[in-house]
């Protein structure tokens, strides 16, 4: 066989090989050192993202009145919980940031940075709530203690074409690819501001997509879906848009409010 | 022997962007986990919350009257392109493979209420700008790794939101539609130079449902209303009294109603407490 054949048959292969394969091995290639989550990024999330509110708006940007929630799909449950909310109680309680809870929060208006906590560690700061959000793909540490809003996230990188993991090797933001985090062990909390429950034992599904538009636009998606038999009779799932910004002229903390 | 060697490295190529595609094909049906006032019962008369209109939106909508959809002319107006994923219908998305490459060159997108739509992955340009205009519009799309990217040119007039609100026959739209097993999201991002000082962006869920059935959907076209012939309903500006009713209805200032780019933004908020 032509050699010249079977050299180019040979780079067609490598190439060819399923990126789930590539994303998983967790090594630089050549027995060099792993490669980290931060490294092996398939599409970067880092900087200032604000929330821009055109769904939803009668239930994100005022606070419905109690027993508002046509869109969750609560059962009876969730709507008897629902419709004895009294946000007095919340404040009574020294419980203001239920509805900032990792069920909500990014439907919460407000502006977003995301940065690298470590090279293990995506971290998530709102400017509404004044929350944090840390998502840790494997090799970080797990967070103990008792449960908090935000819960514990473990993340890890979807890579284009197949595969996940927190580690891979490769030109990683060329292949492209998104993050999915999975939440679990949160404070019971609020799906929306008027009190709409989620309990302890809810799971929360987010996928994070970054578009780029032609006019330099970018676009943060959030994919959530929620999981909690307590208090909803189905899934529940929301997407939420953020565009990004060019710096950190608008970021205002405030505290949780009840109201 | 010698040929289909060489061919080995092309062949074996080919896969690699097939290995960027993902299959969307599927009944999908709609979740109303989003606005679910406006998109199934739909939106009252004068909500325009979280719209990013100018004036001359504002005044079209202000001046719409929901009866102009007995007109035989509107009877059978399907939506287009952009609204149809926030309506209230179910989604069949089919494709087209190459019999001999057996790549994916179409999806083809049909709503219960709809024309059928064909979003082109074959390369080919859209048509010169005075090409006939359709409510489906003329979409191509291209893989951004496991999204697909779909740009839409040539839309018939439509609605932003179907209480009036307009969107020009000028207005091009992206989408990005994203798979995550069972569902189906896709952001819209419509730009129009002539009603939004934004472009404006929504995103919608969808899940696989392998038991839907989209049901035939003739559409006939009867007298609803007599009236003298050639009239238009209409409100001249200014009129229309009902349009305070849903600000006031859910205790919402009246000039956040009107909408506009500003109350899309969460600095808007501080504004609504000062009312």
């Amino acid at each position: 066989m032509n050699r010249g054949v079977l050299i180019a048959a040979g780079i067609a292969l490598s190439l060819a090989v399923p990126g789930s394969i590539q994303a998983q091995r967790g090594r630089g290639g050549q027995g060099g050192a792993p490669v980290t989550p931060k490294a092996a990024a398939p599409v970067d999330l880092t900087g200032y993202w604000v929330s821009v509110v055109t769904e939803d708006w009668r239930y994100r940007m005022v606070t419905p009145k109690k027993g508002d929630y046509p869109s969750i799909p609560l059962n009876a449950e969730g709507r008897r919980v629902a419709d004895a909310w009294d946000p007095a109680k919340d404040e009574a309680s020294g419980d203001p940031c239920k509805s900032y809870g990792a069920g909500n929060i990014m439907r919460v208006p407000g502006n977003v940075h995301i940065t690298w906590e470590d090279d293990n560690t995506l971290r998530v700061d709102t400017d509404a709530g004044t929350q944090t959000r840390l998502f840790r793909f494997a090799g970080s540490p797990n967070s103990s203690g008792a449960p908090g809003w935000q819960g514990n996230s473990a993340a890890q990188w979807e890579f284009a074409g197949g595969g996940r993991g927190g580690r891979g090797r490769g030109n990683a933001q060329d292949r492209g690819g998104d993050l999915k985090v999975v939440t679990t062990g949160m404070r019971a909390g609020y799906l929306q501001k008027n009190g709409v429950p989620y309990s302890g034992n809810a799971v929360v599904t987010e996928y994070f997509h970054r578009t780029i538009e032609s006019n330099g636009d970018s676009w943060l998606i959030v994919t959530t879906m929620i999981e909690d038999p307590q208090y909803l009779n189905q899934q529940f799932q929301r997407s939420t848009h953020f565009k990004r910004l060019p710096d950190a002229s608008t970021w205002s903390p405030s505290p949780c409010t009840a109201r | 022997m010698r040929v289909p060697m060489l061919l080995l490295p092309a062949m074996l190529l080919s896969c690699v962007a097939a290995f960027a595609q993902i299959d969307f094909s599927g009944e999908w049906a709609p979740r109303f986990y989003e606005d679910q006032p406006e998109r199934v019962p739909g939106p009252e008369l004068g909500d325009y919350l979280g719209l990013p209109i100018n004036d001359a939106a504002r005044m079209r909508a202000d001046t719409w009257s929901a009866s102009i959809q007995t007109l035989p002319e509107w009877q059978c107006r399907p939506h287009s392109a952009d609204y149809i994923w926030r309506g209230p219908s179910q989604l069949r998305i089919s494709k087209e493979v190459d019999p001999v490459t057996r790549q994916i060159t179409a999806f083809h997108a049909e709503w219960l209420r709809s024309v059928d739509r064909t979003i082109y992955l074959d390369g080919r340009p859209h048509p010169e700008e005075y090409a006939a205009h359709s409510w489906s519009g003329f979409s191509t799309g291209k893989w951004d790794g496991d999204m697909l990217t779909v740009t839409v040119t040539h839309l018939k007039e439509g609605y932003v939101r179907r209480n009036g609100v307009p969107r020009s026959d000028l207005a091009t739209l992206t989408e990005h539609w994203i798979r995550h097993g069972n569902w189906l999201t896709v952001v819209e991002i419509v730009n129009d130079p002539v009603y939004l000082t934004e472009p404006f962006v929504r995103t919608t869920d969808y899940e696989l449902d392998l038991h839907q059935q989209i049901p035939p959907y003739p559409c006939g076209i009867v007298e609803e209303v007599d009236r003298p012939e050639g009239v238009v309903p209409h409100f001249l500006p200014g009129t229309n009294t009902s349009l305070a009713e849903f600000p006031a209805h859910h205790d919402l200032p009246a000039e956040a109603a009107k909408g506009g780019a500003e109350t899309m933004y969460p600095k808007y908020q501080s504004k609504l407490r000062q009312k």
